[in-house]
């Protein structure tokens, strides 16, 4: 009687441990698999299912859009040679140091960087320097008929005009790249991140529009069918580009193909822009970027020049702050 | 059964956190402010309807929360995108962006949500009224409200007790920052300070420090007699500080050029000051302004199309 008692509780044991794992068997199985809904009834388990469900789904979205992402990788992506021209002013080096803090997040970057003056400054070799960008340090003083004096208007006399130059005669002599792209970019104006990209795959010249400049909110070509017809503008529309620096960049390819090709320092005011695009392109071959030209990417913003009056006041007396501190 | 129950329990924990980890924002409810007894600064009663990217973890720096105070002119969006270009490249930094608004502009939380930085989204209007406190040729201080939303919303988010180690700067968005500003305020124990360029009719005003290492003075010619004779951009203050005095408030009727003086006074002394940028010898941020566009061929209906945002 005893041993039938033990043997089936024993029994009972034993079934009860053969569920139990075949339970957890099934429960392994089931970890890691889509869950099909239909086939829960409790609310907390179908809570969970979707939940699991959810997961896999943007886990597989997320690797889609890592992948379309980065379709190329960056050492095939086209070098943009940014041009800038500066000049020694107080405000010079705050105007570099802004530009290079958003050069650093653009991959493939070259920045040619041209002082207007006679040697290389140590604030300008400096800051390159330890900007952590490629780039290249260049020179050439503008001739002092055609330099602007002390309180005349900034349009009086186009700025630049030499140091753009000499960037483009060491792209076609000294530099070794024959693909890219070429952007010249003013220190004082403000490029989002995305203009860079749009830019990259310029095959002659490409153009979108500029913000802040000719005394408007904004000028732009005006594009038709994905050609460029026109240009929005307030201020002699009739050039044959009336747009500003800013607002175009040009396919190294086409620059080395039309080794002449350069600003004209001669130029009317309001024509420089033109003075070098018109040996390259005519109107329609324009590749219209920003979404047809209808986003502002880039500003022309200028820089207020800050007030001096105290220090002129002290700097006689010799009691005006140290000029050892670089500004 | 044990055995089953363990695992759904299991599930329950690995699954649920998964799920709320892949969300990156959350929304809370609306803003309401009023005067304050001695209408000199506006207390903000409670804070909501702000919008936020998950606050960093690292344990290794210390955070940086930038708060920069914003208002609707044709340079914003350019200004904005400038200093966040800038901020990209810190590590660590939280960005606190307080609109000058009645609410969250589409332009500026549209700007925000497109760069990679972490932030907080934040509006109050000045109110009109307010320009009645102004004494007669005042200027009214900008961003004052706006920066004292800021330094409430830390205080409703971040416990003195037992919270991470922060800094806290004010970056007006037309100001320049070199990167090494941002590497020398993150030591700060409770306000360091350094030279700024182009305020008070300068090359630039500097806290005067003398070999031990104190700042004893200010090489200002604008109003030396200021306790704290430096600019918005000149100085950073401990978070912990910032929270252990929660009564310390820019004040809104502070004078010209005093604004500064009127938090700092309530938080230092003099002695406390930490000089930074080699003992206050280098200049690492820059106080500039950007040039107000003259819109001269906008003509009164606006030649351009007003939809594309500037």
């Amino acid at each position: 009687m005893a041993t039938r008692m033990r043997l089936k509780l024993k029994t009972v044991f034993v079934l009860y441990f053969m569920v139990s794992l075949l339970g957890l068997i099934y429960a392994l199985m089931q970890l890691g698999q889509r869950c099909d809904c239909t086939e829960h009834d409790m609310p907390k388990e179908r809570t969970i299912s979707r939940l699991r469900g959810e997961l896999h789904r943007l886990q597989e979205q997320a690797r889609k859009s890592e992948a379309t992402r980065r379709p190329q990788k960056e050492s095939s992506l086209p070098t943009i040679f940014v041009v800038t021209p500066t000049y020694a002013r107080l405000v010079q080096k705050a105007e570099l140091t802004r530009l290079s803090q958003t050069f650093l997040h653009v991959p493939r970057l070259h920045w040619i960087v041209v002082e207007d003056s006679q040697r290389k400054t140590p604030l300008v070799e400096q800051l390159l320097a330890k900007s952590g960008l490629t780039y290249t340090h260049l020179h050439v003083a503008t001739a002092k008929e055609r330099k602007l004096q002390e309180g005349d208007p900034n349009w009086l006399k186009p700025r630049g005009v030499e140091q753009r130059n000499e960037a483009l005669r060491w792209l076609r002599e000294d530099g070794k790249a024959r693909e890219g792209v070429v952007y010249f970019a003013d220190d004082d104006n403000t490029y989002s991140l995305q203009i860079f990209e749009e830019m990259r795959n310029t095959q002659r010249v490409s153009v979108w529009p500029v913000g802040l400049v000719g005394g408007m909110k904004y000028e732009k070509p005006v594009v038709e069918r994905g050609k460029v017809v026109r240009f929005h503008v307030g201020w002699r529309p009739s050039r044959p580009f009336p747009m500003d620096m800013a607002g175009f960049a040009v396919s190294l390819k086409l620059l080395l193909d039309n080794p002449d090709s350069c600003f004209d320092g001669n130029a009317a005011m309001g024509f420089l822009e033109s003075s070098l695009l018109q040996g390259l392109v005519t109107m329609d071959q324009l590749e219209p970027k920003a979404d047809n030209c209808s986003k502002v990417l880039v500003w022309h913003t200028r820089t207020e020049k800050p007030k001096m009056k105290r220090e002129d006041a002290l700097q006689p007396q010799g009691l005006g702050s140290d000029p050892a501190v670089e500004v | 059964m044990p055995m089953v129950f363990i695992i759904y329990i299991w599930h329950d924990n690995i699954v649920s956190p998964l799920i709320a980890g892949l969300k990156g924002h959350w929304c809370s409810n609306a803003l309401a402010i009023k005067e304050s007894h001695s209408q000199s600064i506006f207390e903000v009663v409670h804070i909501e309807n702000f919008y936020s990217r998950p606050l960093p973890k690292s344990d290794i720096l210390t955070t940086i929360y930038v708060i920069t105070p914003t208002y609707r002119r044709p340079m914003q969006k350019a200004d904005l995108t400038c200093l966040a270009n800038t901020l990209l490249n810190v590590a660590n930094l939280h960005w606190i962006v307080v609109e000058d608004s009645q609410k969250r502009t589409s332009l500026v939380s549209r700007l925000l949500h497109e760069t990679e930085l972490n932030y907080t989204h934040l509006n109050v209007q000045t109110p009109a009224n307010s320009i009645k406190h102004a004494r007669p040729g005042q200027k009214f201080p900008r961003g004052t409200l706006q920066r004292n939303l800021a330094l409430q919303w830390l205080r409703a988010t971040f416990n003195d007790h037992n919270t991470q180690p922060g800094i806290v700067y004010f970056a007006d968005d037309d100001n320049a920052y070199s990167l090494k500003v941002f590497d020398e305020m993150r030591s700060t124990k409770k306000v360091s300070v350094w030279p700024v360029p182009f305020v008070g009719g300068l090359r630039y005003e500097s806290p005067k420090v003398n070999s031990l290492g104190k700042v004893y003075g200010w090489s200002v010619v604008y109003d030396p007699h200021r306790p704290f004779a430096l600019d918005m951009a000149g100085f950073a203050v401990n978070l912990h500080l910032i929270l252990s005095k929660p009564h310390a408030y820019f004040k809104l009727d502070a004078k010209g050029g005093y604004q500064e003086s009127s938090l700092l006074m309530e938080l230092v002394t003099l002695n406390d000051l930490e000089p930074k940028a080699a003992n206050c010898t280098k200049v690492l941020v820059w106080h500039t302004r950007t040039e107000k566009p003259l819109l001269i061929n906008e003509g009164k209906m606006g030649f351009t199309d007003s939809n594309v945002e500037i």
